[in-house]
This record gives structure tokens, sequence and C-alpha cells, in this order.
């Protein structure tokens, strides 16, 4: 225990620290700058703001803003960077939340009923908790990192190919979980959503799939490109349908209060206790935990609440849990990067980028080596969180606002921004056309009540699955018993068989209770 | 985004032995999409031993679909259901011109063009367009994303079309 | 979908170095007279964007112009080479390629839409990273020679993992396995990270992968090390042998990285931008840098276009007959 507190103490130093800045115009006096919290500061600030656009996600964001930190020291700059990332994420929730377009996979969820909770004018309400599960979820994450970051490296290793499918499993009968209307509807739009997915390059052989010769598919549809399409797109042309519009006037009318009142804390409180634990183990796994934490919290929620069916209407918990579950995933999964020097996902690797860039080559021995910039990001991570408490909770009446600027000129700009947000993720027009495709797709789910929910998960999930199927069945010659055989994966697979068993019951209960009430007729 | 389409009585082209016109029609386009994947990837190797090839997946997920879809149709045959939602032209119409031009004007003509020409044809996607207002917040937020995205962000963006750079 | 895809980043080191030094403008003849644009075909970060972004910087000053990184990923970097290929050969836009999109791209995509030799004015080298032979730390094979021995009898039991099919680990562990002569299982990952996961996760059993990524893991005890593919041992890991020493000195790979110019870009542009080339890996700052990433910076004859065509050349036959049964 002393060695953390001594560490965390060297961390916080780290971050704490003072720089004298004498200016000329002072006469020699010195004015002491904590310059890695203004960092942090203008790093979640910036993040945010940028974050914020419709159109652009998280990785956009923080690829975008990397360079910015090239000419800062190293641990100011990876502190800056941080801050970005966890401003670049509440960012893309804040957007979930209001105009209901998901920056990246885990906010897909938070779009589901904070979107709702818009439309009934509780916005406010919606960020504001989005901000403080998410900053409670950070607090015992960084705790959880500091103390037990080492040994849970383990876990990280304990994931091979054959838990990583099962774990994808799971995912899926999550996606299907989450669903309100049809199970059967929802279990077709993870498979189109998983079909979807296969397009582009097999992994193994490098084939191109169902691309048609279209360079920009040979890589496969990314996924802010199906995102912005089918939520941000197809949003805005339901609007437009005749009486979209009154109903947009009524949702400017209705703005009620912006903080969460008394009985919204008391619903949201367990949802957040049980997203933050959830979010923080799924974290730690390098091969796409982070990805499924969001809706493994939001399944969790429907399935222990009394009123399921408040979810995906604007249930409070349909927020708290998933904000909390991904901010302590996000958290967590830098202790991979921590501990192995190996990047989890997309924005890890560009951190890593950053780090190469100022001469630190993260590996094994990085918190041996390098204590202060380990334990630094480590303290930042808290701070961090703190600042986007600070900056956030003002920023709710401004973001609330917006939603009142009139839909005529709305709308249009959410087009512009998604448009340049599209293109500038790789500066191909294709995939600016593709989005508007699957704008027109969306419209048609909807016209057939197809929830694209379901769809967007599938396809996230779709390449993970076959690929850790495939590598599983190469590493074990073909040999499918591998699942059931190896303990963490069973386990895995049993939780899946009970929840889909849990998913499907009331279904089948239902229809048995019509066949009764018919025959009573 | 989920809200039940409105249960307006569309003039009904369906046959009377369908009962549910929205699933009916949603199952057959799953299953039209499902072909289409099949033949897509009919050209792509099957399993290799052990191993997968490249179309294994695509044809499991394109058989699964193909069979849900069916699923659909029949639940829309077989159990009373919502009507077909009434389309409008006007929103979808203008907002996907937009966006294609936005995606065709960009390299050419740079970015100050592409965002004015397509903010002014997603603004004729409703008739409440005032435009005047238009106009103006058009010219605001172009000048706004020119400063923002190649400035700030310092994007590789063309603001100029290239016939003026060079 | 590819997590590890698709970012992009701006030019701002570039950018900042060059409004630098916009004085030296002055002095400049007509070329360059605008921004220039330089394409890296990989996502930000990686090891031929740090590269990249080493040289380019000193060569904004040298050429008193910003130059802009436009990273442009996919398909082993040869949409963005394509893009390349076909932009205006003016000196205005450049591409920093490396082993696979102008060499082993060639048999590896049958329907590429450039030759690397055609369709592209070579400009200069920057630096290359030798590729290493590294495997789990609980493998079996003490040294090199174990290790040939151990792969060849146990060829269908041994798992190779690598980066996805093209990239660098996947090519050059494609080498190294027709130099044994044997045909391994080889376990695709999505990216070098999730490679380097499961061999340090001891899942694989092997892996060729370049120098940069490997160091802090050999360092560390989580991997081993077999050889080096480079005539000489690599200041960074001094205690492991080349291949030449270890006994395999037909395996010599490595990933070097070059820029290119459109086919037709005027010779005193080329010369122009080749000198700043040359001038960058001279300076002390831009060498230090690329040495801490474990590069090997090019001999002075090595840096002219010409020699830097000649490689190209070479590097197509190498990998061609290597490469082609794999498809």
């Amino acid at each position: 225990m002393g060695d953390i507190f001594s560490n965390l103490g060297l961390g916080f130093g780290v971050v704490f620290n003072l720089v004298q800045w004498t200016p000329a115009f002072l006469g020699g006096a010195s004015i002491p700058i904590p310059v890695n919290i203004l960092l942090c500061l203008i790093g979640a600030l910036v993040g945010t703001l940028v974050g914020v656009l419709p159109g652009i996600g998280t990785i956009a964001t923080v690829a975008m803003l990397l360079p910015i930190t090239f000419g800062l020291p190293p641990v100011g700059a990876l502190i800056m960077l941080a801050g970005i990332y966890y401003g670049a994420q509440y960012g893309g929730s804040t957007t979930s939340i209001l105009v209901n377009i998901p920056g990246e996979a885990g906010s897909v969820v938070t779009a589901l009923d904070g979107f709702q909770m818009a439309k009934q004018g509780r916005a406010g309400p919606a960020l504001a908790i989005a901000a403080i599960g998410s900053f409670f979820a950070g607090c015992v994450a960084t705790v959880l990192i500091a103390v037990l970051g080492a040994p849970l490296t383990k876990l990280a290793l304990a994931f091979g190919p054959a838990e990583y499918f099962s774990l994808m499993v799971l995912g899926l009968i999550f996606a299907v979980v989450l669903a309100k209307g049809s199970v059967l509807k929802a279990i077709a739009m993870i498979v189109l959503g998983l079909l979807l997915s296969m397009v582009g390059s097999d992994i193994e052989t490098g084939a191109s799939r169902m691309a048609f010769n279209i360079p920009e598919l040979a890589d496969g549809l990314g996924f802010a490109t199906v995102a912005m399409g089918l939520f941000g797109f197809a949003e805005i042309i339901r609007n437009l349908d005749t009486g979209g519009e009154s109903d947009r006037e009524l949702v400017q009318q209705k703005v009620s209060g912006l903080m969460p009142t008394a009985k919204d804390l008391k619903d949201s409180t367990p949802a957040i206790l049980r997203g933050t634990v959830l979010g923080s183990i799924l974290g730690i796994l390098p091969g796409g935990g982070a990805v499924i934490a969001s809706f493994a919290a939001y399944t969790l929620e429907k399935k222990v609440s009394k009123t399921p069916q408040k979810f995906g209407r604007g249930a409070i918990q349909g927020v708290a849990a998933p904000e909390s579950a991904n901010n302590a995933a996000a958290q967590t999964s830098f202790i991979p990067l921590l501990t192995l020097g190996i990047p989890p996902n997309a924005v890890m690797a560009l951190m890593v980028g950053a780090m190469t860039i100022h001469g630190i080559v993260p590996g094994p021995q990085v918190m041996q080596k390098q204590p202060e910039l380990v334990w630094g990001m480590i303290a930042s991570m808290w701070v961090g969180n703190l600042m986007l408490l600070i900056i956030n909770l003002p920023l709710v009446g401004i973001w609330v606002r917006l939603l009142r600027v009139p839909y005529r000129l709305m709308f249009p700009s959410i087009v512009i921004f998604c448009s340049i947000g599209i293109y500038s993720v790789n500066n191909a027009p294709v995939d600016v056309i593709l989005a508007g495709a699957f704008g027109l797709v969306g419209y048609w789910l909807i016209k057939h009540d197809f929830e694209p929910a379901p769809l967007l998960l599938g396809m996230v999930l779709g390449p993970l699955m076959e690929e850790n199927l495939r590598r599983a069945l190469l590493i074990s010659r073909g040999d499918w018993s591998v699942f059931l055989t190896r303990p963490l994966s069973a386990v895995l697979m049993a939780i899946a068989a009970a929840l889909l068993v849990l998913a499907v019951l009331p279904t089948l209960r239902k229809k048995r209770d019509e066949v009764f009430v018919e025959s009573e007729n | 985004m989920n809200d039940m389409p409105s249960h307006a009585p569309v003039e009904s082209i369906m046959p009377k032995w369908v009962r549910g016109p929205q699933d009916f029609i949603g199952g057959l386009a799953l299953m039209g999409i499902a072909l289409f994947a099949l033949w897509a990837s009919s050209d792509l190797q099957g399993m290799r031993g052990f191993s997968f090839g490249a179309g294994t997946a695509p044809r499991m997920f394109g058989f699964l679909l193909l069979g849900l879809g069916a699923a659909v149709t029949l639940v829309g045959i077989l159990t009373e259901g919502a009507h077909l939602a009434r389309y409008h032209w006007r929103g979808p119409l203008f907002v996907s011109l937009a966006i294609l031009s936005f995606a065709l004007t960009i390299r050419p003509m740079g970015m100050i063009f592409a965002a004015m020409t397509s903010f002014l044809i997603s603004a004729c996607g409703t008739a409440e367009t005032r435009w005047i207002e238009t106009l103006i917040v058009g010219a605001c937020l172009t000048a706004f994303c020119a400063l923002l995205f190649p400035y700030a962000l310092g994007l590789p963006l063309q603001l100029l079309p290239t016939f003026m750079i060079r | 979908m590819n997590w590890y895809g698709r970012p992009l980043a701006s030019g701002w080191l570039a950018a900042l170095a060059g409004l630098a030094l916009l004085s030296a403008q002055a002095q400049a003849q007509t070329y360059p007279t605008r921004n220039i644009t330089m394409i890296v075909p990989f996502a930000a970060g990686g090891p031929t964007d740090v590269i990249a972004r080493i040289v380019t910087g000193h060569m904004a000053q040298t050429l008193g112009q910003t130059i802009i990184i436009e990273n442009v990923v996919g398909a082993g970097g040869t949409t963005a080479t394509t893009r390349a290929a076909r932009a205006a050969n003016d000196g205005y836009t450049l591409i920093t390629g490396h082993m696979g999109t102008h060499a082993a791209s060639v048999p590896l995509y049958p329907k590429l839409a450039y030759h690397p030799e055609k369709d592209f004015e070579p400009v200069g080298l920057l630096a290359g990273t030798p590729i290493l032979i590294l495997a789990r730390k609980d493998f079996a094979p003490k040294d090199l020679k174990e290790f040939i021995a151990y792969v060849k009898a146990n060829e269908s039991k041994v798992n190779a993992a690598h980066a996805g099919v093209g990239s660098v680990s996947n090519v050059s562990c494609e080498l190294l396995n027709s130099v044994l002569g044997v045909k391994p299982i080889g376990v695709p990952f999505n990216g070098t990270g999730p490679a380097m996961n499961a061999l340090v996760a001891g899942q694989v059993d092997y892996m060729c992968d370049q120098i940069v990524n490997a160091v802090p893991q050999i360092n560390g005890g989580t991997i081993k090390a077999y050889a080096v593919a480079t005539p000489e041992r690599n200041p960074s890991l001094p205690n492991v042998p080349t291949t030449t020493e270890a006994g395999l000195p037909a395996f010599q790979a490595q990933a070097w990285n070059a820029i290119f110019a459109p086919k037709g870009t005027p010779a005193d542009v080329v010369a122009k931008l080749n000198a700043a080339v040359v001038k960058a890996l001279d300076d002390e700052g831009v060498r230090k840098r690329l040495l801490d990433l474990g590069s090997v910076i090019p001999a002075a004859a090595d840096r002219t276009p010409a020699a830097l065509g000649t490689l190209v050349k070479n590097e197509i036959a190498k990998w061609t007959p290597v490469l082609k049964p794999v498809n």
C-alpha cells in the first residue's frame, strides 16, 4: 500500500508541477503556473469542443488534435492528449444526446435513451448525469489502475482468440437485449450488420469481399460513415417529413430543469456503480472489450430494472450506466498500454504514436524506466475527469440552448458538419456519398420499424468475431471444442446462452399469454 | 428515432392475405439484400480444410439473413401489423443532393464552395426555409468552418477551387 | 472494421518548423512557392509516419515552405499510392512510400492501379528499419540454428503471427519461410499491436517484425529475438546477432522508407527535393531521433534518386518470386 501512495504522490507531484513564470513586465516577480494542469484543462476543453461537432468522433478528434501536442515536452504532451481523449469522448456523448449522432461505438447506446430524454425536454439532466457518472467512473478506474494495474495485466494476457470470440458472441446477445421492439427484427438487424461488416479485405487471404473494385471499400465500411448515415442523416430526413417539424417545436418549448432532480440521482446511483464495475473489467481486455462495455452495462440495467419497458424511451439509467461504463473502460484501457506497452485500441495506438514522436517507445519497462511519466498520466486521468466535470456542468446550459436553434437552420448545419467530418477521416469523397446512401437506408429502416442500433453493433462486432473465430480455429487446427474446453471461454459462452434464454423467454411467454387470452374469449 | 410509423390508412396495394404489410415488405427486402450478398460473395473461396475461406463467413451470414428475412415476412403474413408508412420525397431528395454535391465538389472546388452550396441545397429540403436568414447563417457557418478546420485544427482541406490556386 | 485504421493528422509540426524559416523564402527560386502536400499511406504514429514527420520537418526549413502531411490509410497503403501516382507532377504532391507500397505490392496486388517504377520519380531514401526474427519467451529453440531445425521439424505444429496480409511483418515472414523452405500456419492479426500482444501472451510461436515495435519488449524480457536481418548489428540491440552471424545469410530484410514524386516531375524539382532530404539526413538532431528508433540511415551513395530507382527495381525482383505463390 505504501508503494501506491508514494507512486500516486509522484504522479500528483508531476501533475501539480509548478513552473515559475517571470514575465518582463512584472519586473522580476515570478508567478507559479501549474503547467500540466493547464495543459490538461486546455486538452479537455478543446477535446470537448471538437468532439461535440456532429460527425467528428473520438478517434477523429484525437487524431486531429494530436499534432498540437508535438511541440510540448513529453509528459505535458501526453497529459494534454489524455485530456483531449476524455474531452472528445464526453463531447461525443453530448452529440449523441442532443442530436442522436454517436461518434463512436460506445455512444450508440447513450443515444438510445439520451436522445429520447432530450426529446422530452430533459437534455439537461441527461448531459449532467453523463458528466457525473463519467466522473465517478473515472475516479474509481484511476484508483483501480494505481492499485491493481500490474496484476490486471494478466487478465489481458489470458484472453486469447477463443476467449475473444466467446466475448463477442456475448456482445451480440447484449445487442439483442437492448432492442426495444421485436426480438426477431433485432436479430435480423444484427445479422445485417454482420453481413455489412464482411465488406472489405479478408484478414487471412487478403481477398477482396463484396467491395466491387471500389478502392475506398477495400478496407471495409468505416464506423463513422455508417453511423453518421444511419443515425445522423436518417434522423434529419425523418424530421423533415411533415409532422417532424411540429414535433421539434414541442421539444423546444418544454425544456425543463437543467440539472437532475433528487429522484434522478437516486435512480442513477446503482446504475452508475454497476456500469463502473463492468466497464472497468471490460476495458482491460485489449481485443475489443471496451467496445462492448457500454452496451453490456445497458443490458444489465435493462435486465435488473423493474421497469424495463422504460428503456429506449428516456430512462435516465439508460444514460448513466453506459456513460459510466464507457468512461471506466476508457481509463482501464490504459492498463495494457502502461504495463505491456501494447496499444489496445485505435486511440491508444495514436497515444503510442505520440510517445514515439517524443522519443518514448512504450514497453513493459516503461513503468520502471519512466515512473514520472506513467504515474503522471495516471494522476492526470483523475485531474482530467475533474476538469470534465468543471467544464461540462456549466456548458450543459449552453448545449441545451443550442436545441432552440430553429430546425430549418440546424439541419443544414448538421449536414455540413457531418460531411466535413466524414470526409476528413480519410480525405475520401466516396465516404461522404456512402454515408448519404446509409442515410436513405436508415430512413427506410425507420419506416419499417427496424432499429439501427443493433445493426451498428453487429457491424462493430462482426470483424472481431470472425477474426477471432478464425484465429482460434487456426491455432487449434480446426478443433471447435476450444470454445468450451478453455475455462474463461466456457464461462462466457454459458453467460451468453443464459442471457439469450432470458431475452427470448418473455416473447414466448407473451405469445402463450395471447393464446390463452384468445382461447378464453 | 424509432417512433411507430403513422398508421394513416395508406391506400393499400397489398393483397388481403398480407396482414402486416410493413413487416411483409421489410422481410422481403432483407431477403433481397441477403440474396445480393450471396451473389456478391459467390466468387469467394469456401472452407479450406479446417480453416475458413474468405467466403465462409459472408455466406454464413447471408443464409442466416435470408432465413430471418423469411421469418419477418412470415410474421407479416400471419399477424396483424402496421401498414406501410408514408414516404416523403422532398427531405430525402434535397438532403441526398446536398451530400452528393459536397462529395463531388470538395476536391475540385475547395471547402468554401462545397460547404456553402451544400448548405443551400439542403435548406431546400423544407418549405419552412426563409432564404435571407438561410443565406446569412450559411455564410457564417462556411466562414466558421473555413477558419476552424484548416487553420485551428490544421486539417489538409483545400479552401479555394483548384483552378484559383494554380 | 479496422480499429487501428482511418485516423488522420495534419502538418502542425511541419507548419511550425516551416513558419520559423519563412525568411528563407526570399532567396528561394521558383520552386517551391506554396505548401507541399506529403501523402503518408499509413496511420499517424506508425513507423513510416514517424520517419516521414521527422525528415519532412527538417526539409520544410530547407525548402522554406510548409509541408502538410496527409495520412491516407487503406489497402496496405496502395489506395494512397494510387492517389499520389495520379496527382499533378509539379512537385507539390509527394508520397513517402515504403517496401510494401513500392515493391511488395507488385506481386501482392495483381490489379494494382500503379507501377512503382513507371508511375513515380524516385526522390530519395529516408531510413530503413531492420527486421527481427522474434519468438515467444518460452519457445523451445535457444538460438537461430535451433530455431531453423525446430521449425523444419515441426512445420505442421508451429504458428507464425503476422500483422495482416501485405504488412511488413507478413511479407518479411513469407521471405523467411521461403528461405527455410517451410509453410507453417500463419495467424493473421489486425495490426502490429495485437500480433505483438499474442506473442507476449504466448498464444503464437514466432513472428518477424520491425525493430521499432520490438526493442522495448525484448529488453523487458517478454519476448526473445533470434537475429536481425541486416548486414550489421543494430546499436539499440547490441546482443542480437545478425542473420549472417547466426547462420542464415540468405534472410536479409529491411523495411525501407523513401520519398517519391509523380512521374514527370521536373528534374530540377526532384534535385532540389533530394538535396533537402540529404541535408535533413546530415542534421544531428534528425539523425539522433532516427537512430533512437532503431532505424538505419542510408550512406551518402545510397541517397541519390538514381540509387533509390535501383533499389526499387531490385526489391521488386526480390519480392516477386517470394510473394507470387501466396495469392
